[in-house]
């Protein structure tokens, strides 16, 4: 099979995400919205998980 | 290849043929989606203490008591000058300035940017942060010059048998 670049975006994508929720955590601690945080805190560990499958996904096609 | 090997030593211009290894580095495709997946591992690490941080004070919000802090006297802060104390624990600094007779302001003066002590500019009549010129209204404590984006934290303050307290400090309307 060809090699894929699919998943080397959406592992971008995935980047760009952890790049704004880590942003918009901090800001709402500091603005004491606690939910907030803790909602933000939560997507990017879930983002984590979905990184690695993505990359599981990814590496079987050949490279 | 192979039968190149097989001399000894074999005319190969190049004393570092030893460290040749396979594929060392090489940043494949598959050697940046480590990267990235590591990358995603580290943002979820580092998010672990953001969360538990605002899970306790989730916790202890509703009973968020503050003790009552006498600041100053009233006749040892002339009207438009501040004083600089710390509310509501040791470390957190804050100041508090005399705008008229009655009017007292007082703000955590940690700026907003990135914490350095924020003072009273009597002249100016603004709050100035030395760090990037960060600027923030006495009366609101909002920025409204350089890199801060977020208001001082207000400290409520009551003035009370000729001396002034600090009693609490407000919260951000979310
Ligand atoms: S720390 Fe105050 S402006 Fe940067």
């Amino acid at each position: 099979m060809k090699r894929s670049y699919i998943p080397v975006g959406l592992l971008l994508v995935v980047l760009m995400l952890n790049i704004i929720f880590t942003q918009y955590m901090v800001h709402q601690y500091f603005y004491e919205n606690y939910t907030n945080t803790i909602i933000a805190a939560v997507v990017n560990v879930l983002l984590f998980p979905v990184a690695f499958i993505i990359y599981k996904k990814g590496v079987n096609v050949n490279d | 290849m192979s039968d190149k090997n097989n001399k000894i030593p074999f005319n190969e211009d190049n004393y570092t043929h030893n460290i040749n290894r396979n594929n060392e580095r090489k940043l494949d495709r598959r050697g940046f989606m480590k990267t990235l997946v590591g990358a995603a591992g580290v943002f979820a690490v580092s998010s672990l203490p953001w969360g538990v941080m605002a899970a306790k004070e989730l916790n202890r919000l509703g009973d968020k008591k503050y003790p009552k802090h006498k600041i100053a006297d009233l006749d040892k802060v002339p009207v438009g000058d501040a004083v600089d104390f710390h509310f509501p624990g040791e470390h957190d600094s804050a100041i508090l300035i005399r705008l008229s007779e009655k009017k007292f302001v007082a703000y955590q003066n940690a700026c907003t940017h990135l914490r350095c002590p924020v003072f009273w500019q009597k002249d100016e009549g603004e709050m100035l942060c030395p760090c990037h010129h960060g600027k923030f209204d006495v009366e609101t404590g909002a920025p409204i010059a350089g890199p801060p984006r977020r208001p001082l934290p207000e400290i409520h303050v009551k003035v009370e048998n000729g001396a002034v307290y600090a009693v609490g400090v407000k919260r951000y309307e979310a």
